[in-house]
């Protein structure tokens, strides 16, 4: 498999040579990409590509890595979660991918209640207490750590009193100051407006929230960039975005742009699940990748792969620490989201409830 | 096939010999009557009918592709419509009408006064609307986004206005943003046409003593393929933009029919039902400049290119007027490409980019780590063949391979299109292709996966899916629509009398094609390659859904970056991508130049072709 890969990569450079002398690259290129097509085929039939579809910023350490330590061959799909999820969905019939690994257990309960994913399966590692209260009952995702959804951002340079709670958001003082991300698109967003039903006592209570918001002039963008860019170029003055990316842009604006957590805030869970139709030797793969990631070194990997994006988390098993930058916030209060309102009915009603928010 | 034909037919003595021998050449001869219009209709089949078609089956029977349980269901259609999907629609649809007059004038007025003139800085113009062709919409829209907002480029010189800020948000904005993005489409038509047309008719009309509105009044008819062609791909594409419709249009809390869709495909868990439904209503959007097309070109000839024409000759504009337009021209180049290379290029060399209160500096810092591929972020960049090279090398060949085959499939359909009395298969076929110019990427790459991932298929041992042909085919399915409405303007003005001229001098069928046509259209034809070209390498939608695992293309590299929050890094990937696609199409533009004889390059086609 890796001479393969590096017969193909020899073919694409030979190309870029060819490129470079102004001569068509046709001939040169096609033999590349047949290379790289006829790469799988060439594994043996007890080790099989691992295909990994992925929205972590360290996804690329971590299987390079994995790969490296097991001699598996594993296939990156590096793609943003609305993506996936729709790749997962459209291949229902007929599915390619091994194991998804992105944020938001909603995602996770949902194709679990589509008999998507693989149940059952418990990696042999010891959970600290985030990562207990993590674990789903019938195993059919596997936790690999909690970030925060809908945490309060904004910049400490330009404002100082930044709203206390919920309910301080309604004010008329924030009218029109306030950014989200589209809950149909963002995948943290989906599980921060779940949260903020629960938290508020059910969906009815929930949507008169949402749209008390909406009608105090709240801006909905597509993603946390998109919401924090936003923030930085002062169209909105407090972000409501997720953890990581708040924190990550506090650490590249040196400390100017704050995140605060408001009461409640919702756990969100980065987690990984395996392809119930996957054959039987992928699965395997994938249990082992799972292991490798839970791993002392896999831990390593996850917390120096994107050490101002997903990297900021929180761990769930023992003996690992989070990055310094989180470590003044341990011990934070957090509601985790019972899926029982999020996923099913619940995320019909979350998205009913998108449609009034963005219609404002 | 010929050969299995006799073993059925012989059976029967009354037919005898002779009657075989007649079938066989009246089948021979229909074969190469509708030979070659049925396999470029076929290949068109399996390249949009195929997967367009699965995606919106999705609406009514959602179990044949799994997606449900029933058989028949009309409940998409319930749901779609409990949202705001008409108006939505409607807001694309007058929007499309906006931009399409628009750029009608000031694509037309561009071309030419570029093509017909000699106005200043006309030599340069073709340059930048190949610039602008190469800008994504929503990077246009974030650029005036950037100047215009409030802590943004007129906020720091103390020239923000709100007003300003706040029309641009607005169906205002959306329109100017979109007919800026979509004027050179209308300009590469007008201008292919009008250096076909040369000068004879106004020529014609002056010596018989007719004077300047009876020239417009003989010339615009002449020019009505193109004004029409152009009309209708300026409407599809602006009816298919995504890229406006989530950034400035949601934002302004303006919907359109796109994002709608997109919506319903993101939803949790997707809901194919309702994009299914919301695609067949834009789709059949499309029969709406069609409709007009076809009424006014009917039956009528616009072939105008043959051996009798002539170079066109250029007006000499007073200096006041040439100043006067030159200015003109310039500005609207300002407002099309400066402020997007405000925000990308200039922001790629700013340390902390986006972070208002950090220390912000110019650097060259992302370019090195771009280059060098020793990013200190995992992502698989790094696993490329030597850092960036490896997605930009990768989306380089499936580009080039995607131009090729869409020139000379393109040029095929443009034929078939422009048929005096087209049959009912053709008018069908031109429907699907604009209809499917019309439906966003998304739809297409979703249809694909559903067409052709199949379990049968699988077990037959044929998985194209997250290949690299199955990619390849996906961006032919986007890009031949498109190319083959922008060549019916010019193959539409190619006089049969050109072939037969060849025929009658005792060339050869292929010899006379490759004599009399091919330099006529090869303009056109590296016209084609090129926005191709382009437009493949910085493809998004169906890369995203069709990239083979492990293998990312430039966009799909791009896209990651930017939504990780590494600005720096993805704009400067950006620009380097620009680059190298700069490289490409001098390097194709070099070489026309220096090995197309001089005749292929004064026939026709676009100015700044050679």
């Amino acid at each position: 498999m890796l001479a393969n890969k590096s017969t193909s990569a020899s073919g694409r450079e030979k190309a870029a040579l060819v490129l470079a002398a102004g001569v068509a690259t046709l001939g040169t290129g096609a033999a590349g990409l047949l290379a790289g097509g006829s790469a799988a085929q060439a594994a043996t039939s007890s080790v099989v590509p691992l295909v990994v579809y992925s929205a972590q910023g360290y996804d690329s350490t971590e299987t390079t890595a994995f790969q490296k330590a097991t001699g598996i061959p594993v296939e990156l799909d590096d793609n943003s979660t609305g993506p996936l999820l729709t790749k997962i969905e459209a291949e229902r019939d007929n599915p390619k991918w091994g194991l998804l690994w992105v944020d938001g257990a909603t995602a996770f309960a949902l194709l679990d209640q589509q008999h998507l994913l693989m149940r059952g399966f418990e990696p042999d590692v010891s959970w600290n207490a985030l990562g207990k209260s993590a674990v789903p009952a019938d195993h059919s995702y596997v936790p690999t750590g909690v970030t925060m959804a809908g945490t309060l951002v904004y910049d400490s340079k330009t404002l100082s009193d930044p709203p206390a709670s919920w309910a301080a958001l309604l004010n008329k003082k924030w009218y029109g100051e306030v950014g989200m991300n589209d809950p149909a698109v963002s995948g943290p967003t989906y599980p921060f407006v779940a949260g903020m039903m629960q938290h508020l006592g059910g969906v009815p209570a929930g949507e008169k929230y949402f749209e008390a918001l909406a009608k105090n002039g709240l801006h909905v963008y597509l993603t946390n960039g998109d919401t924090l860019a936003a923030l930085e170029a002062g169209i909105i003055k407090v972000a409501l975005v997720q953890s990581s990316a708040g924190i990550g842009a506090g650490l590249k604006t040196h400390g100017a742009i704050k995140t605060k957590f408001l009461d409640p805030v919702t756990a969100l869970l980065s987690a990984i699940g395996i392809d119930a139709k996957a054959p039987k030797a992928e699965q395997l793969e994938a249990e082992k990748f799972v292991q490798f990631v839970l791993s002392p070194a896999g831990q390593k990997l996850m917390k120096s792969g994107d050490p101002t994006g997903d990297s900021l988390y929180w761990p769930v098993v023992k003996g690992v620490n989070a990055l310094p930058a989180l470590l003044v916030r341990t011990g934070r209060v957090h509601q985790p989201l019972h899926l029982g309102l999020s996923g099913g009915r619940g995320q019909h009603l979350v998205h009913r409830q998108h449609r009034r928010v963005s219609s404002h | 096939m010929e050969e299995a034909l006799p073993v059925g037919l012989a059976g029967p003595k009354s037919a005898g010999p002779a009657g075989v021998t007649r079938l066989r050449v009246a089948m021979a001869a229909t074969a190469r009557r509708y030979g070659g219009s049925l396999l470029v209709w076929a290949v068109l089949a399996v390249l949009v009918a195929l997967p367009v078609g699965a995606f919106l089956l999705q609406g009514f029977t959602p179990r044949l592709f799994g997606q449900g349980s029933s058989w028949f269901t009309l409940s998409p259609v319930g749901q779609a419509f409990q949202g705001q999907a008409f108006i939505a629609l409607w807001n694309s649809i007058w929007v499309s009408f906006a931009v399409c007059a628009l750029d009608l004038v000031v694509g037309g007025a561009v071309a030419w006064l570029s093509m017909r003139t000699d106005v200043p800085g006309r030599r340069i113009w073709p340059g930048l609307m190949w610039g602008l062709l190469l800008v994504p919409s929503y990077l246009i829209a974030e650029g005036w986004q950037y100047l215009l907002e409030p802590k943004g480029v007129t906020y720091q010189l103390g020239m923000y206005s709100p007003f300003l800020y706040h029309t641009f948000f607005s169906p205002v904005g959306v329109v100017f943003v979109l007919a800026l993005v979509n004027a050179p489409f209308c300009y590469l038509t007008m201008s292919a046409a009008l250096g076909g047309l040369g000068s004879q008719f106004e020529e014609a009309v002056r010596v018989h003593g007719g004077g300047r509105l009876a020239t417009v009044r003989v010339v615009v008819p002449v020019l009505a393929p193109a004004v029409l062609s152009s009309m209708a791909i300026v409407f599809a594409e602006t009816m298919s933009d995504y890229g406006v419709s989530s950034t400035l249009a949601f934002q302004s809390h303006f919907q359109m029919a796109t994002y709608g869709i997109f919506e319903a495909i993101n939803n949790l868990p997707a809901n194919f039902g309702v994009a299914g439904v919301l695609s067949i209503l834009l789709l059949a959007s499309a029969a709406v400049p069609l409709a007009v097309q076809a009424r006014v070109t009917r039956g009528r000839s616009y072939a105008v290119l043959s051996g009798r024409t002539r170079t066109a000759g250029r007006y000499r504009l007073a200096r006041p007027a040439k100043l006067l337009l030159g200015a003109m021209a310039a500005s609207f180049f300002l407002l099309a490409l400066g402020a997007p290379a405000f925000g990308a290029f200039l922001g790629s060399f700013v340390q902390n980019l986006g972070a208002p209160d950090g220390p912000q500096r110019f650097t060259l810092g992302a370019y090195r780590e771009v280059l060098s591929g020793s990013i200190a972020y995992g992502h698989s960049v790094q696993e490329g063949a030597s850092g960036l090279l490896g997605p930009v090398i990768f989306s380089t060949e499936l580009s080039a391979i995607t131009a090729v085959a869409t020139a000379v499939i393109g040029l095929a359909v443009a034929r078939l299109l422009v048929a005096r009395r087209p049959g009912r298969f053709t008018k069908a076929g031109d429907f699907l292709l604009l209809g499917s110019v019309a439906l966003p990427g998304i739809v297409l790459g979703a249809g694909y996966i559903f067409a052709f991932n199949l379990p049968v298929a699988s077990r037959l041992g044929i998985d194209l899916y997250e290949k690299v042909p199955l990619l390849v085919m996906g961006y032919l399915a986007t890009s031949l629509p498109t190319q083959s409405r922008i060549m019916v303007g010019q193959v539409a003005q190619v006089h049969g009398s050109l072939l037969e001229a060849a025929r009658v001098h005792g060339a050869g069928a292929f010899s006379a094609w490759r004599s009399a046509y091919v330099p006529v259209v090869s303009r056109v034809l590296v016209l084609a390659w090129l926005v191709t070209f382009t437009k493949t390498f910085f493809e998004l939608p169906i890369s995203e859904l069709l990239y083979p695992p492990g293998h990312e293309t430039v966009s799909v590299a791009i896209n990651n970056w930017l939504s990780n929050y590494h600005y720096d890094i993805g704009t400067a990937m950006t620009v380097v991508a620009l680059l190298a696609n700069f490289a490409v199409i001098a390097l194709v533009l070099g070489a026309f130049r220096l090995f197309a004889p001089a005749g292929w390059r004064r026939m026709g086609g676009w100015q700044a072709v050679g």
